[in-house]
């Protein structure tokens, strides 16, 4: 089996580093550019909610499912969302099977922050009988191709699958759920529209949006989740260090990237009708 | 602890004008979308929908086998992994891989390996990826199907292809490729696969109660759906290259 790090020739690190110091990435996008990105919502009919979004390369699925269960002691009147990435094998060499790797972990749960102290999912509005009975949803995501960049494209599917989701509603009568026919939406569970963007270090260089070779060469990374005027939070992983200039850079670029790309994007267009 | 909403099931599986529930015939396949080659990371792949049912396949190989020990020296090994994505049935699947989950793996793996001339290969592996996004009865002939294509893909030499398909019994009938509710609520579920370089069953299992003539019917029933899959499998496979020499002859072929 393959080493869980491919290996990648000194000839092609040093020609990507040499590229992105001139300001040039090996696939002609400038320092602060996306990949394109495409996104279908609603793509699978089992599941209350969807999407297949593609960054370039990279590809994930993501669908969601609820359950009705006792809330948690100390929040009686919140229902749940939780989040799971599973980096299929079909998707990579470097993916193996069995039980999650931490890489599968780290995935779902920098997507599961960005998402849960940005005031996106109103768990108040989860909640069918306080003490009783709320909705846990699950949201999970399957990495169908991996091009790098996970962390971003993770994050929009999420999003875009808790817009288009369509949920039972319940109602509390006699000690006991009924359904009434109707169906909760996207539109009452979310609320902020929060947006992660992660960048590469090589070096002293910083850029959006690794691409798997770059992803293999970089020092590390960092990814920003924020709202329309706010940090919500912030994954440093891997060996790079970055300095408090950088740090102060990349939120006010992470601001000015996440308003941009949200209103490109206009996740609310994915909405159901029911 | 409440209850979720159940999972309906009609009483009849035949509308009043005598069509199933879908609006098909006795005979009729569901709609069948192919495609291969689409996951550029993995040797070989294939996309299948087929109805509801929505598949990805990926072959990897031939590489090292890990862990050491399955290897064989006199030749190579085929393994085959059968997955569900959590929200592709109507109550979510639990993560980890279950029962059900390890048979289908197995059943595939027998029906994929007369194809092969693993011998070709010793001390070498190929491993087939099967994940279903969505599902709606019969994905285990779909994952046959859709396997078969990415192995092809792939450039795997192989003896043909596999072709798989179920046919059933609803309401005293029978009925070609039964549907998620029809497998579920029908009386009797056959789900067989050919390998077409003999022509012979390399996948067979049947859950149900029907006697010998409904059965041998139903072979024959299986047998002419099957030949109309085929040819959609070869004409996938086909359009690709013609897709890519039309791009590499600049349209010049296209009329």
């Amino acid at each position: 089996m393959m080493n869980t790090k491919r290996v990648i020739s000194t000839i092609e690190k040093n020609y990507i580093l040499n590229n992105l110091r001139k300001e040039e990435r090996i696939d002609g996008r400038g320092l602060w550019e996306y990949r394109d990105w495409t996104i279908k919502s609603d793509v699978i009919a089992s599941a209350e909610g969807s999407a297949d979004v593609t960054l370039g390369d990279t590809r994930i699925i993501t669908g969601l499912k609820y359950d009705v269960g006792t809330p948690f002691p100390d929040l009686p009147e919140e229902g749940v969302c939780t989040f799971m990435a599973e980096l299929l094998p079909l998707a990579s060499p470097i993916f193996e099977r069995g039980p999650p790797s931490d890489q599968s972990i780290e995935l779902a749960r920098v997507v599961d922050r960005g998402i849960r102290h940005a005031d996106c999912v109103q768990t108040k509005k989860l909640c069918i009988k306080a003490n009783k009975a709320v909705y846990i949803l699950f949201v999970d995501l399957y990495v169908i191709n991996y091009s790098g960049n996970l962390i971003d494209a993770g994050g929009i599917s999420s999003l875009t699958t808790l817009i288009s989701s369509h949920i039972p509603e319940g109602k509390w009568v006699d000690d006991q759920l009924e359904w009434t026919g109707k169906y909760l939406t996207g539109e009452t569970i979310v609320n902020e529209l929060p947006i992660v963007t992660t960048y590469g270090k090589i070096g002293d260089v910083i850029f959006l949006d690794p691409t798997l070779p770059e992803e293999l060469v970089s020092d590390g990374r960092i990814s920003i989740s924020v709202t329309e005027d706010k940090i919500v939070s912030i994954q440093k992983s891997g060996l790079a260090t970055f300095s408090l200039e950088e740090i102060n850079m990349l939120s006010k670029k992470s601001m000015e990237i996440g308003k941009k790309l949200r209103k490109e994007l206009n996740l609310w267009q994915y909405k159901v009708k029911y | 602890m409440p209850l979720i909403i159940k999972d309906e099931y009609p009483e009849k599986l035949f509308r009043e004008d005598g069509k199933r529930l879908d609006g098909r015939d006795k005979h009729e396949l569901r709609p069948i979308k192919m495609e291969v080659g689409l996951l550029k990371n993995a040797d070989g792949s294939a996309y299948l929908e087929w109805g509801n049912n929505k598949i990805f396949a990926a072959v990897y190989g031939p590489r090292d086998v890990h862990p050491h020990y399955l290897a064989k020296p006199d030749r190579g090994i085929l393994r085959v992994f059968y997955r569900m994505a959590t929200f592709s049935v109507f109550d979510r699947k639990r993560p980890a891989p279950g029962r059900r989950e390890k048979e289908i793996s197995m059943v595939l793996a027998d029906c994929l390996e007369p194809l092969l001339f693993l011998e070709l290969y010793p001390g070498n592996s190929f491993e087939v990826f099967i994940n279903v996004m969505d599902a709606d009865g019969g994905t285990r002939c779909a994952c046959a199907t859709a396997a078969a294509l990415a192995l092809a893909d792939a450039g795997v030499p192989m003896r043909s292809l596999v072709t798989a398909v179920a046919v059933g019994k609803i309401d005293g009938e029978l009925v070609t490729d039964l549907s998620g509710i029809e497998d579920k609520t029908g009386e009797a579920d056959l789900p067989c696969a050919i390998t077409w370089f003999n022509e012979e069953l390399s996948l067979l299992q049947f859950d149900g109660s029907i006697d010998l003539k409904e059965f041998d019917e139903s072979i024959t029933l299986a047998k002419n759906a099957l030949i109309k899959i085929h040819e959609m499998q070869l004409n996938t496979l086909k359009n690709k290259y013609i897709a890519i020499q039309e791009e590499y002859s600049g349209g010049k072929n296209k009329k």
